[in-house]
């Protein structure tokens, strides 16, 4: 096993474990989405890097799959989380809000009738 | 080395764990779900890297899909129960 795939794995392992933390610590839905929405898809990718270069090209291709289905879709999700928390709790204490914003000049009410 | 990566993987379960638990909204605990998603597929390519075999590899592939559906459609869920609740009362 190569110095560089160690490395690379236990690298991912700890942005995980940040993750972990983040989500535990931190006081708000918004904050602790995006500890993990942001660290998740970062410790995947850097952990996969190892396994890729450990594994050979048959698992460097499951690993690289995985990756980008995972860059691609978790961000997105998480975007969606985000929004349905905007919309079903009352957002008084925010300091800045221009999703409200957004959605009134489209024309697009904020949880009354409007659908996905 | 793998006990410090899996142990890495394992301690952010953990603390999806404990939010699972204890979190406050249906998005947090769907939020946490997504957490131990990630740190089962982490600790799945860790294993495959120590024993040097790409059998399971093709979980974490499966995982990742699942995982956004499952996401998707949570978010669909919380913004429909609530504008139920609006329109019908609780």
């Amino acid at each position: 096993m190569t110095v560089l795939a160690e490395a690379l794995l236990i690298l991912g392992a700890f942005i995980a474990a940040l993750a972990g933390i983040g989500i535990v610590r931190f006081s708000s839905s918004y904050a602790r989405f995006h500890a993990a929405g942001k660290a998740s898809p970062v410790a995947f990718l850097v952990a996969g890097l190892g396994a890729g270069i450990e594994l050979g090209w048959v698992g460097a291709g499951y690993v690289f799959i995985a990756a980008a289905a995972m860059v691609l879709t978790l961000p997105v999700g998480v975007h969606l989380l985000f929004r349905a928390v905007h919309r079903t709790t009352d957002n008084a204490g925010l300091v800045a809000d221009e999703l409200i914003r957004a959605e009134a000049l489209s024309g697009v009410r904020p949880s009354a009738e409007s659908d996905v | 080395m793998i006990t410090l990566a899996v142990g890495g993987f394992a301690l952010a379960g953990l603390c999806g764990v404990y939010r699972l638990l204890a979190g406050p909204s249906l998005a947090d605990r769907i939020v946490a779900l997504d957490l131990l998603l990630l740190s089962l597929m982490g600790s799945l390519v860790v294993d495959a890297v120590e024993r040097d075999d790409t059998t399971y590899l093709i979980v974490p592939v499966v995982l990742a899909i699942i995982g956004f559906t499952a996401t998707v459609a949570a978010c669909r869920f919380i913004e429909h129960e609530q504008r139920v609740i609006a329109e019908v009362g609780p």
